[in-house]
């Protein structure tokens, strides 16, 4: 008990209300904890017991190839969400009302259109004899059409488009809540634009900066369907590895070990986001 | 100065200015979907050489798309219904319970919606594989009530919060039952979390595509699987035309939302 109480009546009603949240926790124990936990044992049981699919999810290049690809584009996917969010964050902390309520409008409508749908969208955007193609071609800026689909550049472009309203929200939310008097502050104090946006609103905008960055990077290392869908063969990410080690290999030892690692890190990255940036709100809309 | 939009001078007209350019590359995409679906182009060509229903009644005659959209259907509403009902519950325990571990248990509550999608996917796989409940209609309520349950949790924990119980408490000394004045005082109180709760989980559930990947069997497919499948083979504009009708759904969704946060300010 946090707060002690003299009556044992308000003592066991406070008992009673915890009982309430049992049908929950037995769903998500046998459902969801238990599953998990035996998908991470098999990954040191299956084919025998030991450390060999580690050994070999280490050893072996693919494997390699997989980590660096994953890597690779959630960084390049929050480096360009961030550079991109950054703006139309700004503005929807500074813009009139009625301005800025149309720019949330259109980030939230593109957020909770179907992933499956934007996706295709880009894969027809994108293909050789795609719109983007044809109308660069039509500019004069390139003569032949450019491989945009099935590599690293669809991959960027169709994540970052995925992942900028989960950057937008919580940095907007950050700069509503710094007083625009900081920067007359700063201003008075003699602070050029430049100093007082280097030196007073990017740090006090950092908190939100970082957490939207971690959510967008911690997301982005786990994605699978965008990545399936735009990338090529040569660029697969670890999410398609467990899904493709499971699903068609049937190598389930090997599968579970890959999620271990993919488990291990994004939890890791959660933790640093609780402990240095608060749990806040994370990627729900709402 | 700098968050004051009058005083931003030239400063401002270039904000402006990159914030529509990232408007119009998140709004391209959506508005391309639907003008495609009215594209008569097989080949997806655009601008179309001209404008047709024949993907839409191509999607309409054909029994496997309507069977897919009903299993989406049914499946979203078991999963808003088991969602909502168990994060009402839970929100009572987190909000109103004062035992040891109470942010502990909050905290293990949200991490389905922390971890990788796909590890939940191929941990469900395996053990429904096991138990036989692969490709039914309950393992797929199953794992979508576990994905879902979050997102009903933190709108309902947070109305069940903001609520005033001395209100519950006072129709209790007027005579009511503490179950009668939960039902009837304190649920309408913390109807536009329920709301939300339910919005949330149904959406989640109809749009949810790699849990669904491992769930489906060939007779038991919603409509993300069946779209995957069909992205996985060809670009058919018959998949514009039900991409088209998913974007109508989110905007009805949202004219919905923004009615009854408008309804709640007044």
């Amino acid at each position: 008990m946090t707060t002690a109480t003299a009556n044992p009546a308000a003592d066991r009603s406070r008992m009673k209300g915890a009982a309430l949240a049992l049908p929950a926790l037995l769903l998500l124990l046998g459902f969801f904890v238990a599953p998990v936990l035996s998908l991470l044992v098999q990954s040191v049981t299956e084919p025998s017991f030991g450390l060999q699919n580690y050994r070999e999810l280490i050893a072996t290049p693919t494997y390699a190839t997989v980590f660096f690809n994953t890597f690779l584009v959630a960084t390049l996917v929050t480096f360009f969400a961030l550079v991109l969010g950054f703006p139309v964050a700004w503005a929807l902390a500074v813009l009139p009302p009625r301005w800025a309520g149309v720019i949330f409008a259109v980030v939230l409508l593109s957020m909770w259109t179907n992933l499956l749908a934007r996706t295709y969208a880009w894969m027809v955007l994108l293909q050789t004899t795609g719109v983007v193609n044809k109308s660069l071609m039509a500019l004069g800026i390139i003569d032949t059409p450019l491989a945009l689909i099935n590599n690293l550049t669809g991959v960027t472009i169709g994540m970052v488009y995925i992942m900028l309203p989960f950057i937008i929200l919580p940095m907007q939310a950050t700069l509503r809540t710094i007083d625009p008097a900081t920067l007359q502050a700063a201003a008075l104090c003699g602070a050029s634009r430049w100093q007082a946006f280097w030196r007073v609103l990017l740090p006090l905008a950092l908190p939100g900066i970082a957490s939207g960055g971690l959510i967008v990077f911690v997301m982005s290392l786990g994605y699978f369907v965008t990545p399936a869908l735009l990338g090529g063969t040569s660029n697969m990410m670890l999410a398609e590895l467990i899904a493709q080690l499971v699903q068609s290999l049937l190598r389930w030892g090997m599968g579970g070990a890959a999620a271990f690692v993919l488990l291990v890190i994004t939890l890791a990255l959660y933790a640093v986001q609780v402990r240095y940036l608060g749990a806040g709100r994370t990627a729900v809309g709402g | 100065m700098l968050l004051t939009f009058k005083t931003m001078g030239a400063l401002r007209w270039v904000l402006v200015g990159l914030s529509v350019i990232v408007a119009i590359f998140l709004l391209v995409p959506v508005i391309f979907i639907v003008a495609l679906s009215f594209g008569s182009s097989q080949w997806l060509a655009f601008p179309p050489p001209g404008w047709t229903l024949r993907w839409y009644q191509e999607l309409l005659a054909d029994p496997r798309w309507l069977a897919s959209m009903l299993t989406s259907a049914k499946i979203a509403a078991l999963t808003t219904i088991c969602a909502v009902t168990l994060g009402l519950l839970t929100s009572f325990a987190l909000v109103r319970g004062n035992f040891r571990g109470r942010e502990t248990l909050r905290a293990a509550f949200l991490t389905p919606m922390i971890l990788p999608v796909v590890v939940i996917g191929v941990a469900l796989y395996a053990f429904f594989l096991r138990i036989g409940l692969n490709g039914t209609l309950t393992g797929f309520v199953i794992a979508h009530t576990i994905l879902a349950l979050p997102f009903a949790i933190i709108p309902i924990s947070n109305a069940l919060e903001a609520f005033d119980k001395s209100i519950e408490d006072a129709a209790i000394v007027c005579g009511a039952s503490p179950w009668e004045a939960r039902l009837r005082v304190t649920l309408p109180g913390i109807r536009h979390g329920l709301f939300a709760g339910a919005i949330f989980s149904f959406l989640l559930s109809w749009d949810e595509v790699v849990v669904a990947i491992f769930m489906a069997s060939p007779t038991l497919q919603t409509l993300p699987v069946r779209i995957w499948g069909s992205l996985r083979q060809d670009l058919s504009p018959v998949i514009a035309a039900a991409s088209a009708l998913l974007v109508l759904l989110t905007i009805c969704l949202m004219i919905v939302a923004a009615l009854v946060q408008k309804g709640r300010q007044k």
